[in-house]
């Protein structure tokens, strides 16, 4: 592995929303133009690989998408790649770019990422992205993430005690973050009001505890991001995101089988934290209540980029909540606090903007909008602005700057956390 | 080989036994089937081939940059419709007995020979890795458990809308050390993670072979115990009764099914 470090230079936004009357070669080319715009000193002859980040085939009706965007943009005489790792799709395009670049092999990578929903209707789009589920065992009851997320975050909710409420301060925090970003989802179809919790609790019940508000939206939408070795950087940007640590980690398909998980069975000491009055599984972590893989991802990036304490270290983060359980169990597993705590973190505000570590500031799935092969590219984005310190030349002069941001994280994860990842930024 | 089922493989054609393709002469036997369901659904399938079947003209914000940006910048888009349907033929593979028990009533997992792992659902080889993929063995399953976790839903992807509301869960059947995902025919108002079930199975003429086939109900005179995390909220409840009569009301417009009367 070369020592040469790697840099995000900058991206472009096709802006998501439910519905997108340009198709998915024709969002990516104007997010590819937004980029263009905003690095003129990029040269599409420098770029060595497309790595293209897109999840569903079935969506679309179109096998090998990506040579369509390949295509499209002019590049059919490069190396093109696609990565698909179901939510974790655009997290891992960006890892393996990044490996690329790492390895000596090539020096510029460009990543469009896109995803087109709307096509079949949201149950039908529910259906065919629940086939990510074991078709066998678990989709075959109830076929809804929804569903299984729910009963994934009623078994935290059991043993540590968060609330209907804090799931409730989790959504508004980000519903009203995304109010300051006039590409999120959320902006245009509410508006730039604030919600309360009694909005919340207004909005309709889906899988209990999960209201509307706290879920993922579907959406339509592109994104291109550019990364290049430390030798070419200075051609694109003056505020280049170095990637400091990439860490990615795996766990089982089916969550009921989390009760014996015998690769995580050396995992941290739960036998103080794990509450008496349920049966405790052979494997008590992270059973049915936690994202294993996201601990492994981040134990493995936080040792590349030197972080012992992820609460303090770093300043801004965008993480990958489809849910909003999942950002209180994120907590945890990301190590912001220990197993169990995650309520604190939410009624400390820790995690708001003006807290220690503020979350997904962007809006995140919820709100910004999820469109699944662009939602970490726009996360990615909006980190390069914060770390850039120019949040307000790209979303505007009520951007949510977070102050002197020198370090930033981004996750994804795909499944039920079957696979998860953490990439480490920082500026110089 | 069936006759019939020859015929059955080449969906939308007729086969005679002459004209069938070499190649299938060593493909395995079918030895039962429980629907001519290949040659029921052709035509399905075939109606709802890869087709367009009308268009809209519709108007909308397009192009890059803001939301006020696109706003100002409306464009017409051409939408068509097209259809796309397939039958899979699928195999359950080696834990095949698990699915041919259900259609028995019967519950059956599988137990490493190795380490001891009692897996149900089952696994044709142990995952523990100091088991180097070890082939497991099959062994019944009482018709007991636990619930480990659970929900209740009040919407649904398409081919369970019909049905709402309903609650799901994942039940630790006894003697296994893994959970398996199943319908929770229990009052919300009732369930409770570490509540003691028993597992019933559909009427034998309704059984298809899936999980569907099982659901799991109350074991009688269990008391909700206070630090239960549903019940302990009684706001919570409210709400969710509210949510539920809600969905039920939905069903009945949509579907002109009536989910109350089903029982939970
Ligand atoms: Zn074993």
């Amino acid at each position: 592995m070369s020592e040469r470090r790697v840099a995000v230079c900058g991206g472009g936004i096709f802006r998501p929303d439910i519905w997108r009357g340009e198709c998915a070669e024709e969002g990516v080319a104007i997010a590819y133009r937004d980029m263009l715009k905003s690095i003129p000193g990029f040269d599409p002859a420098d770029v060595d690989v497309l790595m293209m980040s897109y999840f569903s085939d079935h969506l679309n009706q179109q096998l090998c998408m990506g040579w369509i965007i390949q295509d499209y943009l002019g590049f059919h005489n490069k190396p093109g790649y696609r990565v698909e790792a179901g939510g974790s799709t655009s997290l891992d395009a960006i890892a393996n770019a990044y490996f690329m670049i790492k390895s000596g092999m090539f020096d510029v990578i460009l990543v469009p990422g896109w995803e087109w929903m709307s096509e079949v209707d949201t149950a039908t789009t529910n259906m065919m992205i629940a086939s990510a589920a074991d078709t066998d065992w678990d989709f075959t009851v109830g076929g809804y993430y929804n569903a299984y997320y729910a009963s994934l975050e009623v078994r935290h909710m059991q043993l540590y005690g968060e609330t209907c409420e804090d799931l409730g301060r989790i959504a508004v925090k980000n519903h009203n973050a995304a109010t300051h970003n006039p590409y999120s989802q959320w902006r245009m179809e509410h508006g730039t009001a604030y919600i309360t919790l009694d909005d919340y609790w207004k909005s309709k019940l889906v899988c209990w505890p999960y209201r509307t508000l706290n879920n993922a939206l579907i959406s339509e939408g592109a994104a291109c991001l550019l990364l290049a070795a430390e030798d070419k950087v200075k051609r694109y940007t003056d505020n280049p995101m170095w990637i400091t640590g990439v860490g990615l980690g795996t766990d089982s398909m089916r969550p009921g089988d989390r009760l014996v998980d015998f690769p995580f069975s050396s995992f941290r000491d739960k036998a103080a934290i794990y509450p008496d009055f349920v049966k405790r599984p052979k494997t008590p972590y992270p059973e049915m209540a936690n994202f294993g893989s996201m601990h492994a991802a981040a134990l493995r990036a936080y040792a590349q980029a030197g972080i012992t304490d992820p609460l303090k270290e770093i300043d801004v983060a965008e993480l990958f909540t489809p849910y909003d359980g999942v950002e209180l169990c994120f907590y945890e597993d990301l190590g912001f606090c220990g197993r169990g705590q995650g309520k604190n973190v939410v009624r400390e505000g820790l995690c708001e903007y003006g807290g220690e570590l503020p979350v997904s500031m962007s809006g995140g799935l919820t709100a910004q909008g999820h469109p699944v092969g662009a939602t970490g590219l726009y996360q990615t984005i909006f980190l390069y602005y914060q770390l850039a310190g120019k949040a307000k030349t790209k979303y505007g002069q009520n951007a949510l700057q977070v102050k002197n941001a020198r370090r930033a994280m981004v996750t994804g994860h795909g499944g039920t956390a079957c696979q998860g990842g953490v990439i480490i930024f920082e500026k110089d | 080989m069936d006759k019939k089922n020859m015929k059955d493989s080449a969906p939308g054609k007729t086969v005679s036994k002459e004209s069938a393709p070499k190649k299938y002469t060593n493909y395995p036997t079918v030895i039962d089937h429980s629907t001519e369901v290949q040659k029921e659904w052709a035509p399905w399938v075939r109606q709802g081939l890869w087709d367009i079947k009308g268009y809209r003209v519709v108007k909308g914000p397009a192009g890059g940059g803001t939301i006020d940006e696109s706003k100002k910048n409306l464009k017409e888009f051409m939408v068509i419709d097209r259809t796309e349907a397939s039958l899979y033929s699928h195999s359950y593979g080696l834990v095949s007995p698990f699915f041919l028990g259900l259609l028995e009533g019967k519950l059956k997992g599988t137990k490493c020979p190795n380490c001891g792992t009692v897996y149900c659902p089952p696994r044709a080889h142990c995952w523990n890795p100091e088991c180097r993929m070890t082939e497991t063995e099959w062994i019944d399953m009482p018709l007991r458990g636990i619930i480990h976790t659970f929900t209740v839903q009040c919407l649904a992807a398409a081919p369970f809308e019909h049905i709402l509301p309903f609650s799901l869960g994942w039940v630790q059947v006894e003697g296994a050390d893994t959970a398996i995902c199943t319908m929770l025919h229990i009052p919300y108002h009732d369930l409770f993670i570490g509540q003691k079930v028993n597992l019933k199975f559909r009427p034998k003429a309704e059984r298809k072979g899936d999980l569907m086939d099982m659901y799991a109900v109350a074991v009688p005179g269990q008391k909700v115990p206070k630090w239960a995390v549903l019940q302990s909220d009684e706001k919570q409840l409210n709400r969710l009764d509210e949510a539920t009569a809600a969905t039920t009301e939905f069903i009945k417009k949509r579907y002109g099914l009536d989910n109350s009367k089903r029982g939970w």
